[in-house]
C-alpha cells in the first residue's frame, strides 16, 4: 500500500477496452487517463451504454483492459492474476449496484457481515461495526429480515452499509439511484455522502442522473469513449 | 463449516426442498442398491466358502472316486491296513418346507469336520440308534420350530422321509455357528438310508499331522484301487468361486448402473442449484470471493448432500440387502450349486465400499457444476443471456465429445475381449448419449417450431421456444432423464431377449412329447436314477415311436468338476441340440464314436474349442475325450459336457438313467401317453411325468426365478428414473416462477399458464423418452451380445420387443405429465410474489 497521502489513490493510464460482437469490434474507450485523489468524490456522468460500467469493472479488477494500467494505492491491478485481483477487491473495494445485489438467502445483518467475514474480521469488533452501520442507515430494527422483505430504498441502504463495512479504500457505485424514485434516490445519495465522504473514503459514482452530481467534487462526462471534466458544482 | 456463503447455500437448498430431496433420493437409492447387492453377493459367497471350509475342516486331502462316490468297504480296508487320520463322509441334500439343508453323514465316533457330533450331549445314542435321527444347528432348529425329540418329515434321495431331531450341533465359535446353520448331520448309515446311497461315501477326508503327512499320503495313494484318487482339499471350492465371479461381477455392474443414474440426478440437482444461484455467485465474486473458494463452496455442499444421502443409502442398503440375499442365493441355486444363506454377513468393507462410492459419485457428479460455479464472473450479473448463448455453443462441443464416447463404445467391444472393457463400453455409451442430449433438445425444438399448430398458438410457441431458451436447464435435465429411462429400457430388453432365446431354445431342445424323470434330475445336479426296469417298460408303451434318455453326473477334471449330460438321443431329438460350430453329420458321427460336445458356457469358462481334448477322471484313470462340437445350452452357469450313453457306459460302467423322453407316434394323444406312462410306474416310486408343454413351463419358471434379482434391479432403476423425471421437471418449472409471474402479469390466463407448463414438461419428457429409445436398444445390445457372452459364454440374440420400449416412453411421459400438472397448478398462482422473487 502506498501511504503517501499526496499521491492519487487511483491512477488510470492509457486504458483501452474493446468488445467483439460477432464480426464487429466495438471500442468502448481507447487511451483513457484518470486520477482520483484520496477522499475525493467523482461522478462519472454519461448516457446508458457509454462505458461507465466497463470503467468501474476495470477499476475494481472485475475486468482487465486490453491495454493500459490500473494503479490503485500503488498496486498495478493489470499485473495481478485473477485471484490476486479478487483478493485485492475483497479488501480494498466496496461496491454499490443499481439492483442492490444483496444475497437473498442471508439476513440483512448477515449480508453486512459477509465482507467482514471474507476479510477475517467477523469478530466482536466487526459485529459491533456492522450493528453501528446498520443503525446509521436506519435499519437496526430490520437486522434479521431477509432482503425480499425490504423496500428498494431500504435494500439500497443495506447495500451502502455493506459496501462500507470493511472500510475499503475505494467505494464504487454503479447507478446507485437508478432503481429508486427521486426522493429515495436523494436519501441514498445523502447517505453515501454522509457515510463515505465524512469518513474519508474515495468515491467513484457512475450515473446517468444529474442528481448525483450534487455530491461530487468533480464531474466527468463520458461521451464517445472520452472523458471531459465539468467544473464541480457548488456545494449545497 | 458455517461461513456465511455456506449458510446462504444451505438456506437456498432449504427453500427448494424438491431440489434437495431429488439429490438425496438419487444418491440414497444408488448407494442402497450397490450396498444391498454387494452385501447379498458377499453373504452368498461367504456362506459358500464358510460352508466349504467347515466341511473341509482340518483335512488336507480327500479320497474321492467317480460320480457314484467311494465304496465304504474301502474305508474299512484302509483302516485295517493301518492307515489312520481318515474320516468318512457322505454329502447330500435334505428338502424341508421352505428351505434346503445340506445333509452330512459322519461317523459320530470319529473327530470330523463338525467335531464329534453329539459326543458331549444326549444326542449321541439316538443319532446311532433312531432311524432318521439327525442333528441341527440351534438357529436352524429354531427357524423350523423344532426342539430335540421332535419328529418331522423331509425329502431326501427323491423320497419323503421320516426324521427326528436328536439334538443340537454345538459350534466351537460364532463363525462355526453361522456355518452350521443350514447343515443337518446324521450318522453315515442313516444318511445312506435317507439318500438312497447304500454302501457309498462321498469322500474320505485325510487328516494327518504335518510331520507324517508326506509319507502317509504317499502310502495312502499307493493303496488306492483304480478309479479312486487323492485330491487336495478345497479345490472344488476355489473352482466354484471362480465360476461364480462373472455372475457377481454382473450384479455389481448392474448395481453400479443404478448408482450412475443416481449420480446423474445429483449432477442434475447441483447444476440446477448452480444455475439458480448465478446472481448470488456473481455477487460473491464482486465482494471478493475467489474462484477456488466458490469451487470449494459448491463441492462442500454436494459432499454434504452426498454424505447424508450415503448414510441413508447404507441404512436402506442393509434393509434391501436382507431382502435380496434370498434372491441372490436362489439364483446361485439355479445357476451353480445349492446354497444356504441364513442372513447378511455384514462386512465393514462392503459398507465402506458403498460409502466411498456414494461420496465419490457425488463428488464426480458435482465436479462440473462446481467448476461452472468457479468460472462465474461478476459480469454475469449483467450478461444472463450471454450465459445461455455460451451454453448453446457448448452444446455442440458436448455433442462432439458425446460422439467420440459413442465411437469408443462401438469400438471397445470389437477390439477387446474382457468383461471389464465390455462394461467400460456400456458406461461410455451412456455418458456419450447424455452429452448428446442438449443438441437433441435443440433438434426437437427446431422440428416442433415448424409444425403449423405450434406456430399458430402462443402457448405452444412459448413452450417450444422455452426449451431452447433455457437450454442450460433443459439440456441437463434431458440428459439425466435419458440415462435413467435408457437404463430401465436396456435391462428390460435384455431380460426379454434372454427369455425369448431360452423359450426358443427349449422349443428346439425339448423334442420328446413326454418326459419321465426322477425327482431332482431336471437341473442335472442331483442324478437320482429311475428304477432300472422303467426305461424299458416306457419304451414298450403303445404309441411310443422312439425314446431318449438322460443321466446327470458330475465327474472330476483337472480344471474343476465337470457336469456331464449323458444322453441317448433319438435321431429326431438331435436337431434340438443347436451346434454353434461344425458340420452336424461329422459332429454327431464323432459323438457316437466317443467324442464329447461342450455347451457354450463350458467351452467359454474352460477355454476349450472344437478339436481340443477334455480330460476327465474315469474309474480306470484319466481319459482324454476329443471335443467334436460346441452347442447352445442354457442349463446352469458353469456349463455341461454332452456325452453319448455308450461312451459313458464304456468308461464308467454305470447303466443308470435319470430321465426318459418319449416320442409319440403321429396322432397319439399326449395326455393319454402321460396316463399310460403313469400306469407302468411302480406306486410309491417318486417319478415326475410331464408333457413337453408342462416341462417347458417349469423350465421357464426356473428362468424367471433366476432373473428375479435382475428384475428387482430393473424396478429400482425404474423407480430412480421416475423420481428423476418428476423432480427435474418440477425443478425446471419452479426455477421459472418469476417468468411465469411476468406472463401472468402480461395477461396470460391461469389455464393458459397451466397448459404452457404441462406442455413444456411433456416435451421434455418426450425428448428424454425419444432419445432413450435408441440408447436403451444399444444398451440392451451391449448387455445381451457382449456382456452376457463375456460373463457367461451365452450367445444371445437381441429381440427388440415393444414392451420395454413402450414402457420407457410411457414412464418418461407419465412422470413428466404428473410433474407438469403439479407444477402447472403452482405456477402463476401468486404472480405478485413470483415477480418479487419470493
Amino acid at each position: 500500500m502506498n501511504g503517501d497521502s499526496a499521491a492519487p489513490l487511483v491512477c488510470l493510464s492509457g486504458l483501452c477496452r474493446h468488445y467483439r460482437e460477432g464480426e464487429v469490434t466495438r471500442t468502448v474507450f481507447a487511451g483513457l487517463d484518470l486520477e482520483l485523489a484520496r477522499g475525493e468524490c467523482v461522478v462519472l456522468f454519461g448516457r446508458s451504454g457509454s462505458g461507465k460500467t466497463t470503467l468501474l469493472n476495470l477499476v475494481s479488477g472485475i475486468d482487465r483492459p486490453d491495454a493500459g494500467r490500473v494503479d490503485i494505492d500503488g498496486t498495478d491491478l493489470t499485473g495481478l492474476d485473477e485471484e490476486g485481483r479478487t483478493l485485492f477487491r475483497r479488501g480494498r473495494i466496496g461496491f454499490v449496484h443499481q439492483f442492490f445485489n444483496l444475497l437473498p438467502t442471508l439476513t440483512v445483518f448477515e449480508n453486512l457481515m459477509l465482507p467482514l467475514e471474507l476479510n477475517g474480521r467477523a469478530d466482536a469488533a466487526g459485529r459491533q461495526r456492522a450493528s453501528g452501520l446498520l443503525a446509521e442507515v436506519g435499519l437496526a430494527d430490520r437486522r434479521d429480515s431477509f432482503p425480499d422483505r425490504l423496500s428498494g430504498g431500504e435494500q439500497q441502504r443495506v447495500a451502502v452499509a455493506r459496501a462500507l463495512v470493511h472500510d475499503p479504500l475505494l467505494l464504487l457505485a454503479d447507478e446507485p439511484t437508478g432503481n429508486l424514485d427521486a426522493e429515495t434516490g436523494a436519501r441514498v445519495l445523502a447517505l453515501l455522502q454522509r457515510l463515505a465522504l465524512a469518513s474519508g473514503h474515495t468515491l467513484l459514482i457512475a450515473t446517468h442522473s444529474r442528481e448525483a452530481t450534487t455530491i461530487a467534487d468533480r464531474v466527468l462526462v463520458f461521451n464517445d469513449g472520452c472523458l471531459r471534466e465539468e467544473g464541480a458544482p457548488a456545494a449545497e | 463449516m458455517n461461513t456465511l456463503p455456506q449458510r446462504a447455500g444451505r438456506r437456498h437448498l432449504a427453500r427448494h426442498p424438491w431440489l434437495l430431496a431429488l439429490a438425496l433420493l438419487g444418491i440414497t437409492l444408488g448407494v442402497a442398491v450397490v450396498t444391498a447387492i454387494d452385501l447379498a453377493s458377499e453373504s452368498a459367497r461367504r456362506a459358500f466358502t464358510l460352508g466349504a471350509e467347515t466341511l473341509t475342516g482340518r483335512a488336507s486331502h480327500h479320497v474321492v472316486a467317480g460320480p457314484g462316490g467311494v465304496d465304504e468297504r474301502l474305508y474299512a480296508s484302509l483302516r485295517l491296513a493301518g492307515h489312520h487320520g481318515l474320516v468318512p463322509l457322505l454329502e447330500g441334500y435334505l428338502q424341508l418346507p421352505g428351505r434346503t439343508l445340506q445333509l452330512l453323514g459322519v461317523d459320530p465316533l470319529v473327530e470330523g469336520p463338525v467335531g464329534r457330533p453329539g459326543g458331549s450331549g444326549d444326542g449321541l445314542l439316538p443319532l446311532l440308534t433312531v432311524p432318521g435321527a439327525l442333528l441341527l444347528g440351534r438357529a436352524t432348529g429354531a427357524a423350523l420350530g423344532l426342539t430335540p425329540g421332535a419328529d418331522f418329515t423331509g425329502i431326501a434321495g427323491g423320497r419323503e422321509r421320516r426324521l427326528q431331531l436328536a439334538g443340537w450341533l454345538e459350534p466351537t465359535d460364532p463363525v462355526q455357528a453361522r456355518a452350521l446353520d443350514g447343515l443337518a448331520v446324521a450318522d453315515i448309515a442313516t444318511a445312506q438310508e435317507l439318500l438312497g446311497r447304500h454302501g457309498r461315501l462321498s469322500r474320505i477326508d485325510v487328516i494327518l499331522p504335518a510331520a507324517e503327512r508326506a509319507d502317509g499320503l504317499a502310502r495312502l495313494e499307493a493303496a488306492l484301487p483304480p478309479g479312486v484318487r487323492l485330491e487336495t482339499a478345497g479345490r472344488d471350492a476355489v473352482f466354484m468361486t471362480e465360476v461364480t465371479a462373472a455372475f457377481t461381477l454382473n450384479l455389481t455392474a448392474l448395481s453400479l448402473l443404478a448408482l450412475l443414474v443416481g449420480a446423474f440426478l445429483v449432477y442434475n440437482t447441483m447444476t440446477f442449484a448452480v444455475l439458480q444461484r448465478l446472481p448470488q455467485f456473481a455477487i460473491l465474486r464482486t465482494l471478493g470471493v475467489t474462484r477456488g473458494e466458490l469451487f470449494r463452496l459448491v463441492s462442500t455442499e454436494a459432499l454434504l448432500i452426498g454424505a447424508v444421502g450415503t448414510v441413508a443409502g447404507l441404512l436402506l442398503g442393509l434393509l434391501l440387502g436382507n431382502g435380496l440375499v434370498g434372491l441372490v442365493a436362489r439364483t446361485f441355486d439355479d445357476l451353480y450349486f445349492t446354497l444356504t444363506v441364513s442372513g447378511l454377513f455384514l462386512t465393514p468393507w462392503s459398507l465402506a465400499k458403498g460409502g466411498l462410492l456414494g461420496l465419490g459419485a457425488t463428488w464426480l457428479a458435482a465436479l462440473a457444476p462446481a467448476l461452472a460455479a468457479s468460472r462465474i464472473t461478476p459480469g454475469t450479473l449483467q450478461r444472463r443471456s450471454a450465459l445461455e448463448a455460451t451454453v448453446r455453443r457448448l452444446a455442440w462441443i458436448a455433442a462432439a465429445a458425446g460422439g467420440v464416447l459413442l465411437l469408443v463404445a462401438l469400438l471397445l467391444p470389437a477390439v477387446t475381449s474382457g468383461l471389464v472393457s465390455g462394461f467400460a463400453a456400456l458406461f461410455a455409451l451412456l455418458l456419450g448419449a447424455a452429452l448428446l442430449a442438449p443438441v437433441a433438445v435443440r433438434g426437437l425444438a427446431w422440428l416442433l417450431r415448424r409444425l403449423p399448430m405450434v406456430q399458430a398458438g402462443v402457448v405452444p410457441r412459448l413452450a417450444v421456444t422455452g426449451l431452447v431458451a433455457s437450454l442450460s436447464r433443459t439440456g441437463v435435465a434431458t440428459a439425466a432423464l435419458t440415462v435413467a429411462v435408457a437404463a430401465a429400457i436396456g435391462i428390460g430388453l435384455m431380460i426379454d431377449s434372454f427369455r425369448l432365446t431360452v423359450d426358443r431354445w427349449l422349443g428346439q431342445r425339448l423334442q420328446a412329447d413326454v418326459y419321465v424323470s426322477a425327482p431332482g434330475a431336471l437341473d442335472g445336479t442331483l442324478s437320482n436314477p429311475l428304477p432300472e426296469a422303467l426305461p424299458g417298460r416306457l419304451a414298450a408303451l403303445e404309441g411310443v415311436r422312439a425314446t431318449s434318455s438322460y443321466l446327470g453326473a458330475t465327474v472330476a477334471s483337472p480344471t474343476g468338476p465337470a457336469r456331464l449330460a449323458v444322453v441317448d438321443i433319438a435321431r429326431a431329438g438331435r436337431a434340438g441340440h443347436v451346434l454353434l460350430e461344425g458340420d452336424p453329420d461329422v459332429v454327431w458321427a464323432a459323438f457316437d464314436a466317443g467324442a464329447v460336445l461342450l455347451s457354450e458356457p463350458f467351452a467359454h469358462l474352460r477355454g476349450l474349442a472344437v478339436g481340443d481334448r477334455l480330460q476327465l477322471e474315469t474309474p480306470t484313470g484319466s481319459r482324454m475325450f476329443p471335443v467334436a462340437g460346441i452347442y447352445a445350452d442354457f442349463v446352469g452357469g458353469s456349463g455341461r459336457v454332452l456325452m453319448a450313453r455308450t461312451t459313458w457306459r464304456q468308461h464308467w460302467r454305470d447303466p443308470a438313467v435319470s430321465s426318459v423322453g418319449l416320442y409319440a407316434e403321429t396322432g397319439v394323444d399326449v395326455e393319454a401317453l402321460v396316463t399310460a406312462a403313469r400306469a407302468v410306474t411302480d406306486p410309491g416310486v417318486p417319478v415326475t411325468i410331464r408333457s413337453n408343454r408342462a416341462l417347458r413351463e417349469a423350465s421357464l419358471q426356473v428362468f424367471d426365478r433366476t432373473f428375479r434379482i435382475t428384475g428387482v434391479l430393473r424396478l429400482l432403476a425404474l423407480g430412480v428414473a421416475f423420481a428423476g423425471i418428476f423432480g427435474a421437471c418440477l425443478m425446471l418449472q419452479e426455477e421459472r416462477a418469476r417468468e411465469f409471474g411476468m406472463l401472468r402479469a402480461l395477461g396470460l390466463l391461469p389455464g393458459q399458464l397451466r397448459g404452457l407448463v404441462t406442455l413444456q414438461t411433456l416435451l421434455l419428457g418426450l425428448a428424454a423418452g425419444l432419445l432413450a429409445l435408441p440408447l436403451g436398444v444399444a444398451l440392451a445390445e451391449l448387455l445381451t451380445t457382449v456382456i452376457n457372452r463375456r460373463a457367461f459364454g451365452w450367445t444371445l440374440a437381441l429381440d427388440v420387443t415393444a414392451g420395454p420400449l413402450l414402457g420407457g416412453l410411457l414412464l418418461a411421459l407419465g412422470a413428466a405429465l404428473v410433474a407438469g400438472l403439479l407444477a402447472g397448478r403452482r405456477a402463476g398462482m401468486r404472480p405478485a410474489a413470483a415477480l418479487r422473487g419470493e
